[in-house]
């Protein structure tokens, strides 16, 4: 191809008109082709940043998606400018493929596992295996071997394992497949697609290796203990059980296992990755997929007599001089999922350790079912982790039948993500539907109320609803990112639906019974979770005192990778398209290339448009008022009207049929420019509005002009560049049937005049653009907007106001010394518009105006 | 501008084929499916479609190879490329090796359509 065009354009070639035509055909096509990818390009550079911005959560389906489609729309546009130029850009190439690597880089970059070991035993684990085993597994590996305390035996099964089974499983692929195409918005493809997964990993073999291990580990575990054994496993999970997100209960863990059942529960667990709740987590909280790897801990069951939740501090008290117990009799995951009653006590953090308050679930006190010796004892040691790991913990213990107390697991408690106002509760005049309860997270929200109690509650439940639910199971969790509030009849704060209400900053009553009865479907209500309230309708007081919900993205692991990959991308390092550094080897970030493509690409054009016009008259003056203007046209392919006069070297304004550019120019000439004389008539904005009264053209901007001021058109299609001096602005449109080709850009930059004047003066063209529905981008005094997928008529009208302003605005800079004037000029600036605007809505015919103010000459 | 009427849709997901066609039918198109390479192959041969929305992935012939393929039948029929996975490799390939655009599942209807036609046009608009 290249060679092709080459051959043609050499001097010597001597082509018929037709040739030349077919390969200018070719040449605007790729213009026209880079142009549509510039405009992707932007797009999708503006989506990334916003998103990267806005606090709302975004997944690895976002960020892959949006930088494949960035990348290939702008390799798209270095294919087009080395076609365009026949291939004299080919070293862009090369650039590109630089960034592209790097971005790739960044966006496929996994996690790394340390250690070859499939399997370590509790004597084997500490802190520093966190990285082989997970949080959960490596707090109890610390405490049992650096702290001294009980903790069941067993042993962990690594992440190098749980690699190890997907890769020779080889789902892996299947799996993203179906997670990149997954609209978590979707409840019930959420739920297909998480039992999908969780099935694909429970039927695939483990590999035979693997089974073996684990085998031996679960019969050495069956010998050492006195009975018949069984065992838990639990998830050990990256990232779990950690800081930022606990991803309390998002897993799965299976009690009372049988040895011989060990192999089978443990893809169980690995398939617990999958739940759907683990994946609305992740996708709200910001981690990939395969960033969380899975351990499982598989530990001998304790015959507890008593278990239970101990905070050393309580999460929504940070400052409390108690440590908080949760107790109830016999083992479980009552208490974590809010399913069972339980005892509370408090005991003091200073010594003598005193049991401050008893509270059972049977309201008597004899009846508490953790005598006060192992509270006390309790209390010492959880005390004794908090100094160990550094901060507040949430523990879960239990104690054996033989009285000794075993920790099950510890992690970090998590402060509330509402702050803990200890403000009065606002003295609502109105009456309570509800009070009482436990504040599980503490918070101000109003909403309809739906029940919930069953999958297909899941299913229906709306955008914004207060949650109500007799038990507040984990698996709610699902809708964590949908309810404003949760209430539920039963359940505290050690619930691990209460951690996750925490983390997501969602208000959450608990341990309101009656709640189920007394609210209705569809009832909006207010919950005061700190005040420990319901209220019927929406309370404003109450309300605008509520915090804001904490942006949970930010420092997330898939915030970060998108943060940088964006480093490669959108920095802008090519201004000055004068400048000697605006060359491909300067190019380092991927709008450094599409500014590149953009600016090269319209210079070809001309180029071309020259070489071209020369030979077949192509390109023409602008023919207006009977006289010549500065303006140059230059058709690329259907602008000019069929059997316009094209054998002389200008060509009138009635003879060009491009859309946009006649848009453009009816803006330019609606209103001739009256602004605050005296000022120098060296200017473009004097231009037109010159050439109406005075054909001695101002030789000064004559010579800056050389070749500088045209449009490019054709049917559909202008672009129009001017650059005055220092000034520089262009505008570009296209009208398509089809949305994604239909668009203005403008950009506008410089202007004689000092800094501060330049900036005031883009800052008054933001505003003024930003109104009309642009989306504005200002840095210093350079200032691009965009409109894209609008109707026709929509963008004709802006685009006449485009045509106005850059005759009009040119004139600020005179004026922007005197606030008064500015003012008056801005002002006249409105009513223009107001003006243009009316005018076009009024005249639909719109095209005949321009004609008829500018009789043909 | 001349519109592409005959769409060739080559993908394994039998789920998306339906729903695909039926709404492309919807708007007029005719569209013929394929589950597999060597199902797609004859109607390229035949010179049926005017558009081919191929998946990257397929049981027989992956998409690469069987873009390829096209490719050296029929030089000038424009591909779109769709997969359900983002992977930059394959799409930088695909446009090195002729394929017209390349997009993520899941992708919205009207702009499916946009990418055909304007493949379309971008070739030339034979049929």
């Amino acid at each position: 191809m290249f060679k092709y065009l080459a051959k043609l354009f050499s001097p010597r070639a001597r082509l018929g008109p037709e040739a030349l035509q077919s390969a200018f055909r070719e040449h605007y096509r790729n213009f026209r082709a880079l142009l549509t990818a510039n405009n992707n390009a932007l797009e999708l550079m503006s989506a990334a940043e916003e998103m990267l911005h806005s606090g709302k959560p975004f997944g690895m389906a976002f960020v892959g998606g949006d930088l494949t489609a960035l990348t290939v729309n702008v390799y798209k546009m270095v294919r087009s400018l080395i076609a365009l130029s026949d291939g004299r850009y080919k070293e862009l190439e090369d650039r590109f493929k630089v960034i592209a690597d790097r971005i790739e880089m960044i966006r496929s970059r996994q996690p790394e596992v340390s250690g070859s070991a499939f399997i370590l035993t509790m004597d084997e684990i500490d802190c520093r295996a966190v990285d082989q085993v997970g949080a959960k597994m490596a707090n109890l590996g610390e405490m049992r071997n650096r702290l001294g305390l009980r903790v069941p035996e067993g042993f962990a099964v690594t992440v190098t394992a749980a690699r190890h089974f997907m890769e020779a499983s080889h789902i892996s692929d299947e799996i993203n497949r179906r997670l990149q195409t997954l609209d978590v918005e979707d409840l019930k493809a959420l739920y297909k697609v998480s039992a999908d997964i969780e099935n694909l990993i429970r039927n695939a073999p483990l590999p035979a290796d693997l089974d073996r291990l684990i085998r031996e580990h679960a019969d050495a575990l069956a010998r050492g203990a006195s009975g018949p054994a069984t065992v838990s496993l639990r998830s050990s999970a990256w990232g779990e059980d950690s800081r930022p997100g606990s991803f309390a209960g998002q897993y799965r863990t299976r009690l009372g296992v049988a040895i011989a059942d060990i192999p089978e529960t443990y893809k169980d667990i690995v398939a617990g990755k999958y739940r759907s709740q683990a994946i609305v987590y992740r996708q709200q909280r910001g981690y990939r997929h395969q960033d969380v790897l899975m351990c499982v801990g598989c530990l001998v069951m304790v015959d507890a007599v008593t278990s239970g939740v101990c905070f050393s501090r309580p999460p929504d008290d940070p400052r409390s001089p108690w440590v908080v117990i949760h107790a109830a009799p016999g083992l479980g995951n009552h208490i974590v999922d809010g399913s069972s009653a339980y005892d509370l006590l408090r005991v003091s953090r200073e010594p003598p350790r005193q049991v401050v308050q008893v509270e059972t679930a049977t309201g008597l006190r004899d009846d508490a079912c953790l005598s006060l010796e192992h509270a006390r004892e309790l209390a010492e040691v959880s005390l004794r982790i908090e100094e160990h790991f550094g901060s507040p913990q949430d523990i879960e213990w239990a104690v054996d039948r033989n009285g000794r107390l075993v920790i099950l697991q510890a992690r970090p408690s998590g402060a509330s993500a509402a702050p803990g106002t200890d403000r009065e509760s606002a003295a609502a005049t109105e009456l309570p539907l509800l009070s009482g309860g436990a504040v599980a997270s503490r918070g101000v929200a109003a909403g309809e109320v739906c029940k919930v109690g069953s999958a297909d509650d899941v299913l229906r439940f709306p955008r914004n609803a207060v949650l109500v639910v007799e038990t507040p199971y984990p698996e709610w969790a699902v809708l964590i990112n949908r309810a404003v509030a949760v209430v539920s009849e039963s359940g505290q704060m050690a619930t691990h639906l209460a951690t996750v209400a925490r983390e997501f900053g969602v208000p959450a009553l608990f341990d309101l019974p009656g709640a189920m009865s007394r609210l209705e479907n569809g009832q909006m209500v207010t919950v005061d979770a700190t005040g420990r309230r319901v209220y019927e309708g929406r309370i404003d007081a109450l309300l605008a005192a509520a915090p804001h919900r904490p942006n949970l993205m930010e420092g997330s692991p898939i915030h970060a990778l998108l943060k940088e990959a964006l480093t490669h991308i959108t920095p802008l390092h090519l201004t000055e398209p004068d400048s000697p550094h605006f060359k491909p080897a300067s190019c380092r970030s991927l709008h450094d290339i599409t500014r590149f493509c953009h600016e090269k690409a319209l210079a070809e054009m001309l180029k071309l448009g020259r070489r071209y016009g020369s030979r077949d008259k192509s390109a023409k003056q602008l023919y207006v008022v009977g006289m010549p203007s500065q303006w140059w046209v230059v058709n690329l392919e259907d602008g000019f009207r069929d059997g316009a006069d094209l054998s002389g070297h200008f060509i009138r304004i009635e003879d060009i049929c491009s859309e946009p550019m006649r848009a453009i120019w009816q803006g330019m000439t609606a209103l001739p420019w009256q602004g605050p004389p005296p000022v120098s008539l060296r200017g473009f904005g004097s231009i037109v509005a010159q050439s109406a009264m005075n054909p001695q053209l101002d030789p000064a901007v004559r010579s800056s002009m050389s070749g500088r001021n045209y449009f490019l058109v054709s049917r559909n299609y202008c672009n129009l560049s001017v650059r005055l001096g220092y000034h520089f602005a262009l505008a570009e449109a296209s009208f398509s049937e089809l949305l994604s080709e239909s668009y203005v850009n403008f950009s506008f930059q410089g202007g004689a005049a000092d800094e501060r004047r330049r900036r005031r003066r883009v800052r008054l063209l933001a505003d003024i653009l930003g109104e009309m529905g642009f989306r504005v981008d200002l840095k210093g005094d350079s200032l691009s907007a965009r409109i894209e997928k609008r109707p026709v008529a929509y963008l004709r009208e802006r685009l006449m106001v485009l045509g106005y302003l850059l005759i009009h605005t040119r004139q600020m800079d005179m004026v922007m010394h005197d606030d008064a004037r500015v003012d008056q000029f801005v002002a006249k600036l409105h009513a223009d518009i107001r003006m243009i605007r009316d005018n076009m809505s009024a005249d639909s015919g719109v095209d005949n105006e321009t004609t008829s103010q500018h009789p043909a000459g | 501008m001349k519109q592409p009427r005959n769409i060739l849709l080559v993908d394994d997901e039998e789920e998306f084929l339906e729903t695909t066609s039926l709404r492309l039918r919807r708007r007029s198109f005719e569209v013929r499916t394929a589950t597999r390479w060597s199902e797609a192959m004859p109607e390229v041969e035949a010179g049926w479609p005017h558009v081919v929305v191929l998946d990257v992935m397929l049981p027989d012939v992956d998409g690469m190879e069987c873009l390829r393929r096209i490719k050296d039948l029929r030089r000038h029929l424009p591909v779109v490329m769709l997969t359900g996975h983002a992977s930059l490799q394959a799409s930088l390939w695909g446009l090195e090796h002729g394929a017209s655009d390349y997009c993520l599942k899941p992708i919205e209807l009207d702009e499916l359509i946009e990418k055909i036609i304007i493949a379309y046009q971008d070739a030339g608009g034979s049929s």
